[in-house]
């Protein structure tokens, strides 16, 4: 007997096209690209690491050492819960497409994962900022340091790929063996996702208007973070695929959309900037220099650097970490964990030492409209992304720069 | 008809980038028409992989998905 599927209707359509497939990266980047711009007019763009941090301080704060008792609470933490609600909204994205599940890997790339995350926290202290901070705001912010990170990133990336394939072809047992797979919405009886993301959602807007009487910034980072969690898990938005494709399969779809993100924030960022929107009582000065970090050149290099070969070996760029959270991949937990944990031990005792010995004009921050003027310094941001999509489109066609 | 299987690549558990790692280094070693079969979690395999098949001009023969969470497809090699 065959049962009549029944067709979806009005809403059940707009569900579908939403939750039945992935997103194309370029879709989810331009609406992150565009929630980034919203949170710079609320208060400041988009960071990740910074939040991720938070975390690991509150941690420590738990247990009592490293003297970190007067560490912000997650819960009032701009950035911390913004780190917070993009593991939700990815989680409700997983949820509402039947995606969840806690897949738990072998323990070699668990170790890949930790060994990432620490790695990364290193970079972000280094570089002042991550994948996020340091070059997905940090490049529209009109930062000269955020393109010396991203060449140091691009380095450790294609470096990172490298070891992994080497470690492919020598050690194939290390990303081998026993894995599990619990949780998972396959079938009409995994619909019960479905029902728990709708919850988890109302939840997530029912604690939004929590705050909103008391703190209305915060409100809206709750929304956002939200949002920002659930597009990038429907678009499998990723720095790191953006970076590394390229040189493994030729794909060229993760940078495409990468760029289409940037150049939608450049133009958001600069008209911010150049208006002096939301200063408020802030000078238009610091308006400007927003997410213009004192890391120009050396520390944006080596941090650049470390970032880019964590975030290879993770699999997840620090967004990439966090929604991949979300959706259940326990690898990227472990990468988190290392992350959250390692991030306070590097801004205390790793990165200031090797800061202090290095000369003060290692170390300075670097507004591209300063020597360039706008025009040119948007005109010189553009031309690098140009100069990318054509690399990629180019290298998609012939294969030339690809392992595979 | 059934597909005859020549090999097949467990990549279950694993996350990105190494599915697609895996399967790009397994089908090199295929001969052209042989099939290989490939089972995951990771669901970016869902949409990286039809695009990899469109770009390599390998086939793609069937995708789905197991009872527990676990995709399957058949990819024959060009």
């Amino acid at each position: 007997m065959s049962e009549k599927t029944k067709e979806p209707g009005v809403l059940g359509n707009l569900f579908k096209t939403f939750f039945a497939k992935h997103w194309p990266v370029w879709v989810g980047a331009i609406v992150l690209g565009t929630l980034n711009i919203l949170l710079f007019a609320i208060k400041s763009p988009w960071g990740a690491s910074g939040g991720i941090n938070n975390w690991g301080e509150n941690v420590y704060k738990l247990t009592g050492i490293f003297g970190l008792e007067n560490a912000t609470s997650t819960s009032t933490s701009f950035y911390g819960m913004l780190c917070v609600f993009l593991v939700i909204g990815s989680f409700i994205g997983a949820l509402l497409s039947k995606e969840f599940a806690l897949r738990i890997p072998p323990k070699g790339e668990l170790i890949k994962g930790f060994i990432g995350g620490g790695l990364m926290a290193i970079g972000a202290t280094f570089g002042i900022g991550c994948s996020i901070g340091s070059f997905y705001s940090g490049v529209p912010a009109l930062s000269g340091g955020a393109i010396i990170f991203t060449i140091g990133m691009f380095i450790g990336v294609v470096l990172a790929l490298r070891y992994l394939m080497w470690e492919m072809e020598k050690f194939p047992k290390f990303s081998s063996g026993k894995s599990y797979n619990f949780l998972s919405g396959t079938g009409k009886s995994g619909n019960w996702q479905i029902y728990l993301g709708w919850i988890v959602l109302i939840i997530t807007f029912i604690i939004a208007y929590q705050y909103s009487g008391g703190n209305k910034i915060m409100a809206w980072f709750i929304i956002i973070g939200m949002f920002m969690g659930l597009i990038s898990q429907r678009s499998r938005f990723c720095i790191v695929k953006a970076f590394r494709d390229p040189f493994m399969t030729g794909e060229a779809d993760g940078s495409v959309g990468v760029m289409a993100g940037l150049v939608i924030s450049v133009f958001g960022f600069t008209a911010i900037k150049y208006f002096g929107i939301g200063a408020g009582d802030i000078a238009v000065r610091a308006r400007e220099m927003t997410w213009v970090f004192p890391h120009f050149f050396f520390r944006a290099a080596i941090g650049g650097f470390i970032f880019g070969l964590g975030m290879t070996v993770a699999g997840g760029c620090a967004v990439g970490t966090l929604w991949r959270v979300g959706e259940g991949q326990v690898k990227l937990w472990a990468s988190a964990l290392g992350f959250l944990l390692i991030s306070p031990i590097s801004k205390l005792y790793i990165v200031p030492p090797i800061v202090k010995a290095l000369p003060q004009n290692f170390n300075f921050k670097n507004y591209l409209p300063d020597y360039l003027g706008y025009p040119g310094a948007v005109g010189l941001v553009l031309f690098i992304i140009l100069i990318w999509y054509v690399f990629v489109k180019w290298n998609e066609k012939t294969g030339r720069f690809s392992a595979f | 008809m059934e597909n005859k299987i020549d090999q097949t690549l467990d990549c279950k558990g694993l996350s990105c980038p190494m599915p697609m790692m895996k399967l790009a280094k397994a089908m090199k070693g295929l001969k052209s028409g042989e099939i290989l079969e490939m089972i995951g979690t990771d669901p970016g395999t869902k949409s990286d992989l039809p695009r990899w098949c469109e770009k390599s001009g390998n086939e793609m023969l069937e995708e789905g998905e197991l009872e527990g969470g676990i995709f399957r497809f058949l990819i024959k090699k060009k």
